[in-house]
């Protein structure tokens, strides 16, 4: 397994060398994760990954890992461009301690039940973990953090050795995991360069982002640049966008300016759910519904509190706390991520292994097949079981990157400047802008995008509004040539009105198969494609390979604060679960979704009135 | 052998977390290597000689080791008191050793299995493993794996698309003319149907070409004999197309220079590896595995 990781590492590092591309003013398209964890993870140590950085590295440019259940792992869409190994901060690298007998760790007495055989021993055993993350409290049985600086060191290491300007960039990160009672904080912490601190700061230090926020406002006083992106906010119970500081107080601008200064970007999408929006949230959204996780993560804890747990939400509260305070705490462009604990990042609805080991390995373990002892669902249903969590887990996301160059540098600054966007998982290109003048650019010629460039802003931009002039929005998104053609392209606006108050609206900005939108309902006609859950064979002849529009917004006004950000959809294919059935020969399961609508999601576009509040 | 009690009780247990301070220095790692390297030969070359019931014999070899260890750390040699602390701790650990082996401790204890596993390994791959091969030896390796370091054969080509969003059906059709029209002289900027794929790819490999127009679109290109005219009509996902390859550049061996670090990163893995696998080899031929497989599992 290992050979074949290094033969296809070697090779790709040979053929990118020969193939450094110069840099591109109108810039590239790149594809990678910003989110993925190791056997570093005490949580993806204990279900038998064992796959360290390297592998991750390795599957990431081309090559084949094992499974931490013993079979394959390769990506069949091609390789990455970019990857970010994000371990846990919190017990980084300890697990692994602790079942290396010898050291110190080893001899904490829970160390036999950890390792041991007895499912429900293993798992009593991990509840420390759990409970210790949950609290923010370091166990002090495990005080001593050498097996921490080692991982910590093997991450920044393995880092820097597969960083190949050009051709493969990789990214210093960790996780910071802070859950107040379960209630989900996490962050990715991404560095600019391979400067890293000597230790990352985790929730263990303090569960307080705003603590994390000050960490590293001081590494980059001390010339460490980095950035926290929030994810999994669907599993905060309403806590990851809140309107209030961490001291219950009403956000004030130090606040606004200090997470928006750390945080430009935020996750969409991932493994564990979408977190662009949901239904409760969006009643006129009828794709709102997608891939969603309304528990808390990892156990069965329903959410209740929707608002301030989901990003378009968080972008319209940040236009009222804008308007409140002068400076808007939730300006974020979109980044989408696995969240894989195997390594590898399963983005692939028909090469699809889930996210920790030994636990979702299987589908059996998902809930995409029965257990052996049920004949059918109709069985498993009558003996009052019901499917695991994860089989509400969705393939990974993916983020899509525009700069100059496949390197740190541009990468970051492209993040920086928010010009990213998430995909569930295939490579939808996209491209939006905004400006004056710019309605008649075509997007598909390198012409269109310099006159794009000169006359608007690109994604994750500002517009300010222009007395007598209508901002135009110009879109262009091309499917993943592996994945479905698209379907449409919408265009999703929040705005505040005079009152302060926020809203919602979505736009159906252009159609596949010449179909026109209807002006009344703002949506493109059914292209009528469908797919054969039975093969999972979808229609050839419907949808569009490229989509493109320049679109206005027919309820515009010049004062008001505004977003506006694209969503593309992809016509339907077959959910994981349901390709995990085909496979297995048995029925779909009832209370999963059998097809989906993959999409893309750019960052926003702000359009700013004059009067510049 | 008789317990000297000359030295208290908590400083024998300073001491004891002395040594397990110690236990975590690479020096100390060599010497408990080279413990374990030395209990590896006995096994390997028949049983120890090991006195029988409640004797303990250490002899001065192992007594000058423990001081040894104990300069290394501190900086200077132990007084009597340490020296006799320490090797109390020795005797305790052998005679602790002996009972948990009589009594069976170490069958069956996944722990101490994997631990002893991994000392072999270490073991093997540490033996004469060396992290500084020659530029002789890198070139070597290179002659002998030539085939995983060649550089992939790389096309630049020039493309236009007939859009099947836009034709339909006609688009196979539309792009036969417009290839026509490109070998009469036409200039391609003026034809076709604008895209986000690139219209100029510069040199690059089939997996690249196949991630920006489709497995079966490289196919066709790469296998396209040598021809300055445009061809086609090639199709992909999004269409027909027309092509004219610019350039080509075969597959071809690596420079040394280029791949010197790859070379020696995967030179030294590859050692590791090898020592490992060879080191197992070994082993295994002393052994006769036979196993009685459960029902079943039987073929």
């Amino acid at each position: 397994m290992r050979r074949t990781a290094l033969v296809a590492t070697v090779l790709l590092g040979a053929v990118a060398q020969a193939a450094v591309a110069a840099p591109n003013p109108l810039r590239n398209v790149y594809f990678g994760d910003l989110h993925l964890h190791t056997r570093n993870s005490f949580d993806a140590y204990i279900f038998n990954v064992r796959a360290t950085p390297e592998d991750a590295y390795a599957y990431a440019k081309g090559g084949t890992i094992k499974h931490a259940m013993g079979f394959d792992l390769h990506l069949n869409s091609g390789p990455l461009d970019f990857l970010a190994v994000t371990d846990h901060a919190e017990y980084l690298g300890v697990l692994h301690a602790i079942d290396t007998p010898g050291t110190e760790y080893s001899k904490v007495p829970y160390a036999k039940e950890l390792f041991g055989t007895e499912r429900n021993t293993v798992l009593a055993a991990f509840s420390r973990f759990a409970e210790s993350l949950e609290s923010g409290k370091r166990r002090a049985d495990l005080a001593d953090m050498s097996a921490t600086v080692s991982a910590w060191q093997e991450t920044i290491r393995s880092a820097e050795r597969n960083n190949n300007p050009g051709t493969f960039t990789s990214f210093v990160g960790y996780e910071f995991t802070s859950a107040p009672g379960i209630r989900n904080l996490h962050r990715n912490v991404i560095f600019a360069s391979g400067k890293a601190p000597a230790m990352p700061f985790s929730a263990l230090e303090s569960q307080n982002p705003e603590d994390l926020w000050r960490w590293l406002d001081a590494r980059r006083a001390e010339g460490i640049e980095a950035l926290a992106i929030p994810h999994n906010s669907n599993g905060s119970d309403g806590t990851m966008f809140e309107r209030t500081m961490w001291n219950g107080q009403p956000i004030d601008r130090a606040y606004a300016e200090l997470r928006a200064r750390n945080e430009p970007l935020v996750e969409i999408t991932q493994v564990k759910g979408t977190s662009e929006t949901m239904p409760l949230l969006s009643p006129n959204d009828e794709f709102a519904g997608f891939e969603l996780m309304t528990s808390y993560i990892g156990v069965t804890k329903p959410i209740t509190r929707f608002e301030g747990g989901y990003v378009r939400d968080a972008l319209k509260r940040g236009l009222e706390i804008q308007n409140a305070v002068g400076v808007n705490p939730y300006k974020m462009g979109f980044v989408a991520g696995s969240d894989s604990h195997n390594a590898a990042g399963s983005f692939e609805e028909n090469n699809y292994f889930s996210k920790v080991g030994v636990l979702d390995g299987a589908p059996v373990q998902r809930g995409s097949v029965p257990p052996p002892e049920y004949k059918s669902w109709a069985e498993f249903e009558a003996a009052g079981k019901t499917p695991p969590l994860s089989s509400t887990w969705g393939s990974a996301g993916l983020t899509g990157v525009w700069a100059e160059e496949n390197t740190r540098e541009s990468l970051f600054a492209a993040m920086r400047r928010k010009e990213t966007f998430g995909t569930t998982g295939p490579r939808i290109r996209v491209r939006l802008f905004a400006g004056y003048g710019i309605k008649s650019v075509n997007l598909a010629t390198d012409a269109g995008v310099r006159a794009a460039y000169a006359k608007g802003v690109p994604m994750g931009g500002d517009l300010l509004v222009k007395a007598k002039q209508k901002p135009e929005l110009v879109v262009i998104a091309m499917r993943d040539l592996r994945s479905a053609p698209l379907q449409r392209i919408q265009i999703v606006k929040g705005w505040t009105d005079a009152s302060g108050k926020s809203f919602e609206k979505i736009f159906d900005a252009v159609c596949s198969d010449g179909g026109k939108v209807d002006r009344a309902t703002q949506r493109c006609p059914d292209n009528g494609a469908s797919v054969d859950v039975k093969t999972c064979q979808f229609s050839q002849d419907k949808g569009d390979g490229q989509l493109q529009a320049a679109w206005t917004d027919p309820e515009f006004d010049p004062k008001q604060n505004a977003f506006y950000y694209a969503r593309v959809l992809e016509n339907p294919t077959c959910r994981w679960s349901t390709w995990d059935a085909i496979r297995a020969h048995v029925e779909p399961n009832p209370k999963l979704a059998r097809t989906i609508q993959e999409r893309a999601y750019t960052s926003p576009i702000w359009v700013v009135p004059a009067n510049g509040r | 052998m008789a317990v000297d009690d000359r030295v208290p009780r908590k400083a024998r247990r300073a001491l004891k977390a002395f040594a397990s301070r110690a236990a975590r220095e690479p020096l100390v790692h060599f010497f408990a290597v080279a413990l374990v390297l030395f209990a590896a030969y006995s096994v390997l070359h028949g049983p120890e000689h090991r006195p029988a019931g409640a004797s303990i014999t250490i002899p001065q070899g192992r007594v000058n080791q423990i001081a040894e260890s104990f300069r290394l750390l501190a900086g200077r040699m132990p007084s009597r008191a340490e020296l006799q602390a320490l090797v109390n701790d020795f005797a305790d650990e052998e005679i602790d050793y002996r009972e948990a082996i009589a009594m069976g401790l170490d069958a069956d204890d996944t722990i101490v299995r994997r631990r002893m596993r991994q000392k072999l390994e270490f073991l093997a791959e540490d033996a004469d493993a060396s992290e500084a091969p020659t530029d002789g030896e890198l070139a070597a390796w290179l002659h002998q794996h030539a085939a995983e370091y060649r550089v992939p054969e790389r096309i630049a080509f020039r493309q236009i698309l007939a859009s099947s969003d836009i034709r339909g059906a006609r688009a196979l059709t539309d792009a036969t003319g417009l290839r026509d029209k490109l070998n009469a002289g036409a200039n391609p900027e003026e034809l076709g149907d604008a895209s986000m794929l690139p219209a100029v790819v510069p040199l690059t490999t089939r997996e690249g070409v196949t991630s920006l127009f489709g497995e079966a679109f490289a196919r066709h290109v790469f296998e396209q004999n040598a021809c300055e005219d445009w061809f086609g009509p090639v199709a992909s996902p999004l269409g027909a197309h027309d092509v004219q390859i610019m350039s080509r550049e075969p597959a071809r061996d690596p420079v040394f220079a280029e791949v010197r670090d790859q070379l020696r990163s995967d030179w030294i893995e590859a050692q590791r590896m090898a020592k490992r696998e060879e080191f197992q080899a070994r082993l295994r031929r002393r052994y006769h595995v036979t196993v009685d497989w459960p029902e079943p599992y039987r073929k």
